[in-house]
C-alpha cells in the first residue's frame, strides 16, 4: 500500500468512525484535488504500512508545496488523540493481510472503478463480506459483533455522547423485545451474556429498569460502564399495564407472579402510591442492593376526573378498600375534620363570604365535615348572630311577620336555624308544657315510633305527658 | 396565644427537627396560620313607640336601623354593626404512621392537632378549642383476610363519617371480594373529634348529654371489578337512659357495566323516625383518554339530627335535585366545565301567606381552564345559584406561574353578589389575591397567599357597612421518615398533579 493511500485511509478512520475528533474539527483534506500529487497512501500516512510510525504526515510535510509562495499557507495539525472507537480495526494487521491478496487501501476506501484518490469511508457490509458474515451489519449474528468490535467497557475512548449515537438494530424495535421473552432471552443464549449486547451495553444501563440486577447473571457479566446511559431507555410497560382495569387488577397479579414484578418494580415503587399499607409491598424485594427500578408515575382513575372531589363520597361508600389503595385516612381527614386555620380547602378561598347560599340549599351535607356547635354555632355567636336562648325578632329583618310564619322556611333549612338557634330558642313558642302550645311536628313525623326509639325527647316539650299519637 | 406556644409551632414543624433514619415511620407535620378580620353584628332594641317609618325597609329607629317588631311587644329589635375583630388561628397538625413494629402486618396511626389563636384567647376561632386534639389515635394489626383496629377511628360510611373511640374488625373472604365489619366504642359528636360532652361543641350551653354515646354498628360488602355493593347498619344509644341516640342502615351500589361507564346510587334509612333519609344515583361516563367526562344523576337530601335533641320532631322535609356536569377537552391545552343542579323541597305543610319564601332553587357553575404555555395556567370560571334563604353569583379567574417545578406563583380575582331572603344583607364582593408555593424538595413545602378582601354591604338602611380587609395565610409542612417522598399530601405524585387536585386548592 502507498503512503499516500495510508493517508486516505487513516484520514478516514479518523473523521468517520471517531466523532468529535481533532481531523473532524479542521477543514478535511481535499484528497481528490490532490490526485496528481501523492502517488501512493502511505507516502503520508506511514503508520499504516509500519508499526509505530506515525499515522499523520508531518504538517512541514505540507509546507513543502503550502508555502506562501508556491501555494496559500495552511493550517492543518494532526490529530492530537487517535479516534474514538470501538472497533478491532488494526491498519498493521489488514495491511499484512492486503499484501498476500489483491486487496489494498482502495479496495476498501473507493469504489470500484472510482478515479484516483476519490476516497470515502468504508462501509461495515465489506467488512463483514471478508470476515464471511452473511448478513446486513446490524443484524448480524449475535457471536459476529466480536469479530470487529469491543465491548463497550473495553473502548475507553468513547463517550457517552457517542454511546448515544449507536445505530439500533433493527430487533430491537420488534414487538416484544422489551419483555423478558424478548431482549431476556436473546442476552442468555450464550451465557452469562451473549457478546453482542456488550458491544453497546453496560450493567449500568440495565439497571434503568431492572431493579432485579444483581439477580440476573447476565447483567452481572456486563462490566460497570456509567458511559452505558448514554442510550436513554424510556420503553413503555408491559401489555398488561395498558388494560384500564390494571389499576384495580394488579395486585392479584402480584400475588399470582411477585417474580415478574420484581424485575422493574422494588417495595418502594409500589409505596410511592400504597403510602399507608406498605404491607402490601410485602413480596416484592427492597431497593437495597437492587436497581431503583422502574419509575412509578401513576395516573388517577378515569373516575377522578373534574368535580370529583365533590362526588367522591358514593365510589367510597359502596368500595372504600378501593380507595385505601392510594389514600390513608388522612387524606379524608383533611377535609373531613378541617384544619381551622387553613385559608381554603375543599371549598374555595372566599367561601366564608359567600356560605350562606350554599348553606341553606345544602349542596352537600355540611355535617359530614363540620359540627354544627363547635363550628356554625360558636362564629355565628362570636359575630353576634346567635339568639342567646332569647327570642326576638330582628335579625331577619327583611320580613315583619318572619317570627310568626317562620315554619315553612324552618322545615326545609332546619340545619342553618340550627346553626344560630338552640332548642329552647324554639321551646319558647312550640312545647306543650311552657310554651305556646304550637305544634312542631310536620310530615312524616311517627310520635309512637319515637316514643319507642327514644322517649326523653319527647319529654322536652310534652314533659311526663307523651301523648301517645 | 403566648410565645411559648409560637416556638412549639415552629419546632413541630421541624425545622428544628432532623430526618430520621430507617424506613418505620412516616410523620408529616403540616402547620398553618391565618389572619382574617371579621365585623359581626350586635343585638339592640328600641321602644316600639319610638320607631319611624322607613322609606324602605318599615319600621326604623331614628338614625335609620330596620327593626323588627314581635306582635304585641314594647320593644323592636334591630343589629347594629358589630366592632372590627381579628382572627388569627394557628395549627399544626401532625400524621404518624408507623409500621414494622414487631409483627407483619401491626402499624400504629395517629393524626393529632395543636390549635390557637395569636394575640386573643385560645377558644376565639372556632375549631382551636380545645387547643390539643386527638383525630386519630389507633393500632392496627392486618393480615390477608382481616384487619383489627383499637383506638381512636373514623369509619367512613353513608351513614356519615364518625368517629368513635374503640375496636373495628373487619374480615374478608371470596378472594378479597367479601368483606364483613363490625365495630363498636363510643361514639364522638357528629363532624368533630370531640366527644359530645364537650362544652365546645355546646358553645351557647343549651341542653347537653351527660354521656357519651355507645356505637355499634356491622357492615357487610361485596366487590368485584363490574360492581360494588355495601349494606351498613349503625346504632347509637345513649347509656345514662338506654335509649337510641340513633339507628340507620344505608345501602351503596356501584356499577361497572362496561368500559367508561359507571352508575353508582345508595340510600339511607332511619329506623328512629321512620324516615328515608337522603338518597342519590348518578350515570357517570368517561373517556379512556378523559377528554369527555360527564355525569347525571338525581339526589335526594334530608338531614338527619340525632334523637337526644328535639330537631327531629321538627319533621325537617327533604329536597329532591336533578343535576349534571360535564367536563370537555376541545384540544389538548383546554379544558371546559360545566355543572347544573335544579331542587325543589317536598311540601312543608306549614305555609302561611305572611311569610313567601322560596320553595326550589338551581345552582349552575361553568369554566375553563386553558395551558396556553408549558408553565402557565389560566382557570376562569362563573357560578350561581338561587334558592331558600339565600343566594350567591359571581366570577372567578386565576392564572399561575411555574417556571420551575419546585416553586409556583399565582394571581386569582373574584366577584360575588350574595343576596338574602330573610334579611337586609345583600352583599358585593371582590377579592384579589397572590399566592406562591416552594417545594425545598420532597419533603418540605411552603405556601403563602394574601388576599384583598373589599365587600359592601348593601342594605337599604343605616345598618350597611363596609368589611374591607387583607387577609393572609401561612403553610409550612415537613415530612419525616421513610418514603417521605412518596408525597406531601400524602398522594402519589401523579395524583397530586391533577388539575383541580387537592394541592391546588
Amino acid at each position: 500500500m502507498s503512503a499516500f493511500r495510508g493517508v486516505v485511509v487513516a484520514s478516514l478512520l479518523a473523521g468517520g468512525f471517531g466523532a468529535g475528533s481533532a481531523v473532524a474539527q479542521q477543514r478535511p483534506f481535499d484528497h481528490a484535488k490532490h490526485a496528481k500529487v501523492f502517488p501512493s497512501c502511505s507516502s503520508c500516512h506511514v503508520g499504516v504500512a509500519v508499526r509505530g510510525a506515525a499515522l499523520w504526515p508531518d504538517p512541514a510535510t505540507c509546507a513543502t508545496c503550502h508555502d506562501g509562495t508556491v501555494q496559500q499557507q495552511v493550517q492543518w495539525r494532526p490529530p492530537a488523540e487517535p479516534a474514538r472507537h470501538n472497533l478491532r480495526f488494526d491498519h498493521g494487521t489488514h495491511a499484512a493481510g492486503a499484501a498476500n491478496r489483491p486487496a489494498t487501501c482502495v479496495a476498501c476506501h473507493a469504489d470500484a472503478g472510482a478515479p484516483w484518490m476519490t476516497v470515502r469511508q468504508p462501509a461495515p457490509e465489506q467488512c463483514l463480506e471478508c470476515h464471511g458474515v452473511r448478513s446486513a451489519h446490524l443484524t448480524a449474528p449475535d457471536t459476529a459483533c466480536a469479530t470487529c468490535h469491543f465491548p463497550l467497557a473495553q473502548a475507553p475512548r468513547l463517550t457517552a455522547r457517542d454511546v448515544a449515537g449507536f445505530p439500533t438494530p433493527a430487533d430491537h424495535t420488534q414487538p416484544g423485545f422489551g419483555a423478558g421473552t424478548g431482549h431476556g432471552a436473546a442476552a442468555q443464549r450464550a451465557m452469562p451474556v451473549v457478546a453482542r449486547c456488550a458491544v453497546c451495553h453496560a450493567r449500568d444501563f440495565c439497571l434503568q429498569c431492572h431493579a432485579n440486577a444483581s439477580d440476573q447473571a447476565a447483567i452481572q457479566a456486563l462490566a460497570p460502564d456509567p458511559r452505558s446511559l448514554g442510550i436513554a431507555v424510556n420503553r413503555a410497560g408491559p401489555a398488561s399495564h395498558a388494560d384500564p382495569a390494571f389499576l384495580t387488577s394488579h395486585g392479584g397479579l402480584v400475588k399470582r407472579g411477585a417474580q415478574e414484578c420484581s424485575t422493574c418494580h422494588t417495595r418502594e415503587n409500589c409505596v410511592v402510591c400504597h403510602v399507608g399499607r406498605p404491607g402490601v409491598a410485602a413480596k416484592i424485594p427492597a431497593a437495597s442492593g437492587r436497581g431503583a427500578g422502574a419509575v412509578v408515575v401513576r395516573r388517577p382513575p378515569p373516575s377522578h376526573g373534574e368535580g370529583f372531589v365533590e362526588r367522591h363520597a358514593a365510589e367510597a361508600r359502596a368500595n372504600l378498600r378501593t380507595c385505601n389503595g392510594c389514600h390513608v385516612r388522612a387524606d379524608c381527614l383533611e377535609c373531613h375534620r378541617p384544619d381551622a386555620a387553613r385559608a381554603a380547602g375543599y371549598h374555595p378561598a372566599g367561601f366564608l363570604a359567600g356560605h350562606p347560599a350554599a348553606a341553606y340549599g345544602r349542596a352537600t351535607s355540611c355535617s359530614n365535615c363540620h359540627n354544627s356547635g363547635t363550628f356554625c354555632t360558636s362564629c355565628h355567636e362570636r359575630a353576634g348572630l346567635s339568639a342567646h336562648r332569647v327570642l326576638r325578632p330582628g335579625y331577619h329583618d327583611a320580613n315583619q311577620f318572619f317570627l310568626v310564619g317562620h315554619g315553612g322556611a324552618a322545615r326545609q333549612s332546619l340545619e342553618t336555624c340550627v346553626s344560630c338557634h338552640v332548642e329552647r330558642d324554639c321551646l319558647t313558642c312550640h312545647s306543650a308544657v311552657g310554651g305556646r302550645h304550637f305544634d312542631p311536628h310536620g310530615p312524616g313525623f311517627d310520635a309512637a315510633r319515637l316514643i319507642k326509639k327514644n322517649p326523653q325527647m319527647c319529654t322536652a316539650c310534652h314533659g311526663t305527658t307523651i301523648p301517645t299519637q | 396565644m403566648t410565645l411559648s406556644r409560637v416556638a412549639a409551632f415552629v419546632l413541630c414543624t421541624g425545622v428544628l427537627a432532623r430526618p430520621a433514619g430507617g424506613q418505620g415511620f412516616r410523620l408529616r407535620l403540616d402547620t398553618r396560620a391565618q389572619s382574617v378580620s371579621y365585623r359581626g353584628v350586635l343585638l339592640d332594641s328600641i321602644l316600639a313607640s319610638d320607631t319611624v317609618t322607613g322609606s324602605a325597609t318599615g319600621p326604623t329607629t331614628s338614625d335609620g336601623f330596620a327593626v323588627n317588631c314581635a306582635p304585641a311587644s314594647a320593644y323592636c329589635s334591630f343589629f347594629r354593626p358589630g366592632a372590627l375583630q381579628h382572627g388569627r388561628p394557628v395549627t399544626s397538625t401532625a400524621d404518624l404512621l408507623l409500621w414494622g413494629v414487631g409483627a407483619p402486618g401491626l402499624s400504629i396511626h395517629a393524626t393529632a392537632r395543636l390549635g390557637g389563636s395569636l394575640g386573643s384567647p385560645v377558644d376565639f376561632w372556632p375549631g382551636t378549642d380545645p387547643a390539643a386534639q386527638l383525630l386519630e389515635g389507633y393500632v392496627q394489626y392486618a393480615v390477608e383476610h382481616g384487619t383489627l383496629q383499637m383506638g381512636r377511628q373514623t369509619l367512613t360510611s353513608r351513614l356519615g363519617f364518625l368517629g368513635f373511640d374503640g375496636g373495628e374488625l373487619t374480615l374478608r373472604g371470596a378472594g378479597g371480594r367479601l368483606e364483613l365489619t363490625g365495630y363498636g366504642g363510643l361514639g364522638l359528636a357528629r363532624g368533630s373529634d370531640l366527644p359530645v360532652t364537650s362544652p365546645a361543641v355546646n358553645p351557647l350551653v343549651d341542653f347537653q348529654p351527660t354521656d357519651r354515646q355507645i356505637v355499634a354498628g356491622a357492615a357487610g360488602g361485596w366487590m368485584s371489578s363490574r360492581a360494588d355493593l355495601r349494606v351498613t347498619y349503625l346504632r347509637e344509644v345513649d347509656p345514662s337512659v338506654d335509649y337510641f341516640v340513633s339507628e340507620r342502615f344505608g345501602v351503596d351500589v356501584a356499577v361497572r357495566p362496561m368500559r367508561g361507564w359507571s352508575l353508582s346510587g345508595g340510600a339511607d334509612y332511619d329506623m328512629a323516625a321512620g324516615w328515608w333519609g337522603s338518597a342519590e344515583a348518578a350515570l357517570g361516563y368517561a373517556t379512556k383518554s378523559g377528554r369527555v367526562a360527564g355525569t347525571v344523576g338525581v339526589r335526594r337530601y334530608r338531614p338527619h339530627f340525632d334523637l337526644w335533641t328535639i330537631w327531629g320532631a321538627f319533621a325537617p322535609v327533604p329536597y329532591r335535585a336533578v343535576e349534571g356536569s360535564l367536563s370537555f377537552a376541545p384540544i389538548t391545552r383546554l379544558r371546559l366545565r360545566a355543572f347544573g343542579q335544579r331542587y325543589k323541597f317536598d311540601p312543608a305543610d306549614a305555609s302561611t301567606p305572611l311569610v313567601m319564601y322560596e320553595t326550589s332553587g338551581w345552582r349552575f357553575s361553568w369554566g375553563a381552564t386553558l395551558t396556553p404555555a408549558l408553565h402557565w395556567t389560566i382557570d376562569g370560571g362563573y357560578h350561581s345559584e338561587f334558592g331558600p334563604g339565600a343566594a350567591s353569583r359571581g366570577f372567578e379567574g386565576a392564572v399561575g406561574f411555574t417556571p420551575v417545578a419546585y416553586f409556583t406563583l399565582g394571581v386569582q380575582a373574584a366577584t360575588l353578589d350574595r343576596p338574602l331572603e330573610y334579611r337586609f344583607d345583600n352583599s358585593s364582593l371582590k377579592v384579589y389575591g397572590l399566592n406562591a408555593e416552594y417545594r425545598a424538595s420532597s419533603r418540605y413545602l411552603v405556601q403563602f397567599d394574601a388576599s384583598r378582601y373589599v365587600e359592601d354591604r348593601q342594605r337599604p338602611d343605616a345598618g350597611a357597612f363596609d368589611w374591607n380587609q387583607v387577609r393572609l395565610s401561612a403553610r409550612v409542612v415537613v415530612v419525616l421518615g421513610g418514603n417521605a417522598g412518596s408525597g406531601l399530601t400524602h398522594l402519589p405524585p401523579a395524583v397530586g398533579r391533577v388539575a383541580g387536585g387537592r394541592e391546588q386548592r
